[in-house]
């Protein structure tokens, strides 16, 4: 017979019924092993009825599930029972245990490899953060030297050189004056450091009188700083640079100079 | 290599998981045959209902239905290792199980004497009592979808798998000759699977 003659004949809906001969029933598990077909049948009776009688279910009364259980066999542990029953079955429950064993180990296993990583994280962590920290430095570095650069390769840029005076031979400066803009820049990177409680500061002459051009910065916290922008001058004749007390002062002290140069 | 405490941690996990873990069948199945007690509970606690109803449309009575209940459960615990798996699914036994036992028990000596009683001490409250049990089944048990079923499907499939009708007794009970019952059950069921699946 056809798996689809099985099928309408309908003996599968009496096998789920329970009402089939023994002869039939036979056939039907036969059946049911050699035929996925007429096993997906059966399988799709067997939701139906119990979808049938769920939607027809009525909840017993509370106390009807504590009445069994009254009545069930007093509990024995496994552990007891094992050795009792059939060696075949204690086989299974053997290799059960070691199972359990071994599951048990591989998840002691994975929690210390988890542990063992997750340290290798935090330490890759720590050294990108310090990796980030030093490219940021040298990237501010960089934008600092490529803005001197384009101080210095304005095309706009006239260079002029402070030499030192009596008092300070070896000292020289470099002021950058970008002639359309008058701004001005300076390079201290050849004056000696100022004494404590001194600072350098740049004076223009205009006009034949000194005009405060702004502080240098020659030390900070042990950086030596390269060039900077000073105050802007839309035409001058000369800069000095002076030794002054902290902070700077109004008028220069002229004894105090440290180089000079003119235009 | 003594494993028992590895053994009871995972009993332990099963014990926290149980009130809300959901078996798959075969592992219900294994763990019936172990005669596990949370497994036996999550059967009564998933099928008692269905099998509650079952038996009260047998037996319209709310009370007795409960007893054989508790007579079923103890037979499922104690038979489980005759259930075979291939032969048709836990629900598809558990039925059978209790269809028979139902009857078993409807047709023994005692219950017979007590409805015997119970006929000649007051028959007309017996008779509403049995009204209002199929009242009650209507009101609890029917839902939409067992509306939309034609009465002779549901009739037949009452008869054959909820009522222990033989194929002779459906037969002679609907009046469908012997021979086509297999074929009209057949349509019963088709009718039947495609209420449920258009849910």
């Amino acid at each position: 017979m056809e798996a689809k003659e099985i099928i309408v004949s309908g003996l599968l809906d009496l096998y789920a019924a329970g009402l089939c001969t023994e002869e039939e029933s036979l056939e039907v598990s036969y059946w049911l092993q050699q035929s996925p077909e007429i096993a997906a049948a059966y399988a799709g009776i067997q939701d139906g009825i119990e979808h049938y009688a769920m939607a027809q279910a009525m909840v017993p009364a509370g106390d009807v599930k504590e009445k069994i259980w009254a009545r069930l066999p007093e509990e024995v542990s496994v552990n007891r029972i094992t050795p009792v029953k059939q060696p075949s079955n204690s086989v299974i429950q053997m290799n059960w245990k070691w199972l359990a064993a071994a599951s048990i180990l591989l998840l002691i296993g994975s929690g210390i490899v988890n542990l063992l990583l997750y340290q290798h994280v935090q330490t890759l962590a720590i050294v990108n953060e310090q990796t980030t920290r030093e490219l940021a430095d040298s990237r501010k570095g960089l934008n600092s030297l490529q803005a001197d650069l384009q101080v210095m390769q304005n095309r706009y840029t006239e260079a002029v050189k402070l030499n030192g005076v009596n008092a300070t031979p070896n000292a020289t400066a470099k002021i950058y004056w970008l002639k359309n803009t008058g701004e001005v820049y300076i390079d201290p990177a050849n004056l000696p450091d100022a004494p404590a409680g001194n600072q350098y500061q740049l004076w223009a002459i205009v006009d034949g009188k000194p005009v405060d051009a702004g502080l240098i910065v020659t030390t900070h916290k042990g950086n030596t700083y390269r060039i900077q922008k000073m105050k802007t001058f839309g035409h001058a004749q000369a800069f000095a640079i002076t030794l002054e007390k902290e902070g700077g002062s109004l008028v220069p002290s002229l004894e105090k100079m440290v180089v000079m140069g003119k235009l | 290599m003594d494993c028992n405490i590895f053994i009871y941690l995972l009993f332990y996990f099963f014990n926290q998981l149980s009130a809300t873990f959901t078996y798959t069948e075969p592992v219900l199945v294994t763990l019936l045959q172990q005669q596990n007690r949370d497994a036996f509970s999550y059967l009564y606690d998933h099928y008692a209902p269905a099998l509650n109803g079952v038996i009260f449309r047998m037996v319209e009575d709310r009370e007795l239905a409960e007893d054989i209940l508790q007579e079923v459960f103890l037979k499922i615990w104690h038979n489980f290792p005759n259930y075979d798996p291939a032969k048709g699914r836990l629900f598809t036994w558990m039925l059978q199980l209790t269809k028979n036992l139902t009857i078993d028990i409807m047709r023994s000596k005692d219950y017979r004497q007590q409805q015997q009683i119970y006929g000649d001490e007051n028959s007309v409250s017996e008779l509403a009592g049995m009204e209002n049990g199929i009242g009650k089944l209507d009101a609890i048990g029917l839902n939409k979808h067992i509306l939309l079923l034609k009465p002779e499907h549901r009739i037949l499939i009452d008869l054959a798998y909820f009522n222990g009708y033989t194929q002779e007794e459906i037969a002679k009970q609907t009046g469908i000759p012997l021979g086509t019952v297999k074929t009209r059950l057949r349509a019963a069921i088709i009718e039947l699977k495609k209420i449920f699946q258009t849910e």
